[in-house]
């Protein structure tokens, strides 16, 4: 930001100088007789004209030597040093200018460091290489070549980092995040970039799930190994709410979830690109799988000064002054129950309340049948809706086969 | 020309009768007003013919032939006297019927609170002695007995109006508003929001229903009733899709499991004249259009419209709605 400032102010005392030059001129030549006037003037016209036509000249050769081919784009030959300063320049010059309005929200809370992290090891370390595995050979033969991240993250901002991670770089491999309604998810890289730098091997590796950090492969037991890094090994997560608890989810819900991401209408750059990578067959054994794991909660969560008490009013009842139906119309335990409605009996309330807050934003997407919560979420305040989602946390689920 | 005048005389004589016509009065309160608005016509009437006569008579005659005595007893009579007695006994007239109108029904009248919200009417019937009865964008009444209304809204100004029945009344967040109709002879009305509420105002009506005192107390003793099960198969399966896709968040249907409160009341929906506040009919072909497209038919309406859900499946719906008589 001061570094834009200065750089505006250079600029301002660049143009006022030339500004006083050509105001001088004509007083100047006032002083002049009028025959000089006349000569003065014609030498200002030929020099107009020599650099016009100086101009159209390096146009004619400038396109001459581009249409010959003559200029390499070869990745191997790199680029001059005053090119790569230039480009590097202007690169910092916009990220800086255009991440001016942004503010960044507290980004200590290790459910996001987490998620972050996933999210890295599944998108970006490939360019960006990781403590676990040295910097990708293919990636260092990029131009320009993407850097590996910790040593480079403290030469940005918090809100640079954001910009860039969001929007992606022109003219560089680096690409935007796939779901543009999702700033949280980004938010999440930006926590864990943060935090990069301090991270050896281990804490790396126990960040983004240990045992589990399975390339994605055609094998189904690939693929799961894949899943089970963020949503645990027996679909119950990773202890955080970074990513949700799958096991005893309904059928219909996880397989429709999955294909609603993979077709790009539940948003999110973490989910997208996983589903897009599988294909009916498998979406279908997966959805299964998790549907039939038990959901066996460790321990029992707390009742928050009352807070499970209050949800569960809401869940049951509704509030009719603020229009908010009952949730268990359509997410009761027992009774008849469409099975594309998910089951939240047991989930991470943090998981919840991230998912009421994006239907109250309208970025979520989701099912067919999302747009039921579009009518239910904006009416919630934020108490309310942590209310809802601890009550939910604290409910033993049903036996778990039968949540099918 | 002689056709544009025909049909407009057409259409302003046609709002002298109709089932929304404050002209065709079927109330004790409408006849008041209607018998109001024709002596304040025919009044208006006679001053503006008395004005034209006299403007021809000023226009013919001479000046001269007038004595300053008679031209004052003119100008003083004519533009003090005659205005002020004619205006007092109309206004004076206009009054008398207000204290009468805004009068509380006797004790032990029947009471139905009425809600107006965006764009239906929550109805709730309060017999003396009685537990109150839902029901909703319908309103039926024993003739000849006065009923007195309780008004309110829970989100902008609706105003409550039956125009054969008599006035209108406005229905005001966090205040009670009272209103009260003796109708005077049986038929079916239509009563309508007059004061605009957004999108969908002109969308946000009810029918009435007036009936013999012995009909109306079957009717209502019918309504505190619960739901009757469904008996065709097509009906079962709707009543478990009402339950499964959570249509009982919002909707009440007495006698099952559903007990929303956001929505209105629907233990007895089969059995209203309409559906949808007074904008469609009530048959399983309207039930059907109304779940899956309710927002082209009702604009920003709350309810979600539920056009993912497979055409049998709203069929079944519409079917087991429809026969909840």
């Amino acid at each position: 930001m001061r570094q834009s400032v200065k750089i505006l102010l250079l600029l301002a005392a660049g143009a006022a100088g030339l500004f006083k030059k050509v105001a001088a001129a004509p007083s100047d030549r006032e002083i002049n007789s009028k025959d000089e006037q006349k000569h003065s003037k014609l030498t200002l016209w030929q020099a107009a004209k020599v650099l016009i036509l100086a101009g159209v000249a390096v146009g004619v050769i400038g396109f001459l030597v581009l249409i010959s081919g003559l200029v390499p784009i070869k990745a191997s030959s790199g680029h001059w040093r005053v090119t790569r300063w230039f480009l590097t320049f202007a690169m910092h010059r916009s990220v800086g200018t255009y991440s001016t309005p942004i503010e960044a929200p507290p980004l200590s809370d290790p459910v996001l460091v987490q998620k972050g992290a996933s999210a890295y090891e599944n998108n970006c370390r490939v360019c960006h290489g990781s403590p676990k595995l040295p910097h990708p050979p293919v990636a260092q033969h990029m131009l320009p070549r993407p850097p590996y991240l910790p040593h480079v993250v403290s030469e940005w901002d918090t809100e640079e980092l954001f910009h860039i991670v969001k929007h992606g770089l022109k003219f560089t491999g680096m690409p935007a995040w796939p779901s543009q309604q999702r700033d949280d998810e980004v938010w999440a890289v930006v926590a864990f970039l943060l935090e990069f730098p301090k991270l050896d091997q281990n804490s790396y590796r126990g960040l983004v799930g240990t045992d589990a950090a399975a390339e994605f492969g055609e094998a189904f037991d690939q693929v799961l190994r894949h899943c089970e890094s963020c949503h645990g090994p027996q679909g119950m997560g990773r202890g955080f709410g970074a990513a949700p608890r799958l096991a005893g989810q309904k059928v219909d819900y996880l397989y429709s979830s999955l294909s609603a991401y993979a077709r790009q209408q539940r948003y999110s750059g973490i989910m997208q690109p996983v589903a897009a990578r599988l294909n009916e067959e498998q979406m279908q054994r997966l959805a299964q799988h998790y549907a039939n794991l038990p959901r066996n909660l460790p321990t029992e969560t707390p009742d928050a000064a009352g807070a499970v008490e209050r949800g569960q009013k809401i869940a049951n009842e509704g509030i009719r002054e603020q229009r908010i139906p009952a949730c268990n119309s359509c997410h009761r335990q027992s009774g008849p129950r469409n099975p594309i409605y998910p089951e939240l009996s047991g989930q991470y309330a943090n998981y919840i309340v991230l998912q009421l807050k994006l239907f109250q934003r309208e970025q979520r997407g989701g099912t067919s049948y999302a747009h039921l919560m579009r009518h239910v979420a904006p009416n919630l305040s934020n108490d309310q809706m942590q209310d809802v989602a601890n009550y939910y946390e604290s409910l033993a689920p049903q036996v778990a086969s039968a949540a099918r | 020309m002689r056709g544009c005048v025909a049909l407009f005389t057409l259409t302003i004589l046609s709002g002298c009768t109709g089932v929304q016509s404050a002209l065709d009065p079927a109330g004790r309160e409408a006849g008041t007003i209607a018998r109001l608005f024709w002596w304040m016509t025919i009044g208006s009437m006679i001053v503006w013919l008395g004005v034209i006569v006299l403007l021809i008579y000023s226009v013919r005659t001479r000046a001269e032939s007038f004595t300053r005595r008679k031209a004052r007893i003119m100008i003083v009579g004519g533009g003090v006297v005659v205005p002020v007695v004619v205006l007092t006994v109309l206004l004076l007239y206009g009054l008398a019927p207000i204290p009468a109108m805004l009068a509380p029904a006797p004790p032990g009248s029947l009471k139905i609170a009425v809600s107006g919200e965006q764009w239906w009417w929550r109805v709730h019937y309060l017999p003396p002695g009685q537990a109150p009865i839902p029901s909703a964008n319908e309103i039926r009444l024993p003739v000849g007995e006065p009923v007195e209304f309780h008004l309110e809204s829970p989100d902008v100004i609706h105003s409550f109006w039956i125009p054969p029945l008599g006035g209108k009344m406005d229905m005001i967040p966090g205040r009670k508003t009272r209103l009260v109709l003796t109708p005077s002879r049986t038929g079916v009305f239509r009563g309508a929001c007059a004061e605009y509420c957004g999108a969908s105002h002109a969308l946000m009506a009810f029918s009435v229903v007036v009936q013999q005192r012995e009909e109306f107390a079957a009717w209502l003793s019918h309504q505190s009733q619960p739901a009757e099960s469904p008996q065709e198969l097509l009906a079962i399966q709707g009543a478990h899709l009402f339950l499964a896709n959570g249509c009982s968040a919002c909707h009440t249907i007495r006698g099952t499991a559903a007990a929303g409160v956001v929505g209105p009341d629907l233990t007895h929906v089969g059995s209203r004249l309409s559906l949808a506040a007074g904008i469609l009919p009530n048959d399983p072909n309207a039930f059907e259009r109304w779940i899956g497209q309710t927002h082209d038919l009702k604009p920003e309406v709350l309810m979600p419209a539920f056009h993912m859900l497979p055409p049998e499946d709203t069929r079944a719906l519409a079917a087991y709605l429809e026969g909840l008589k």
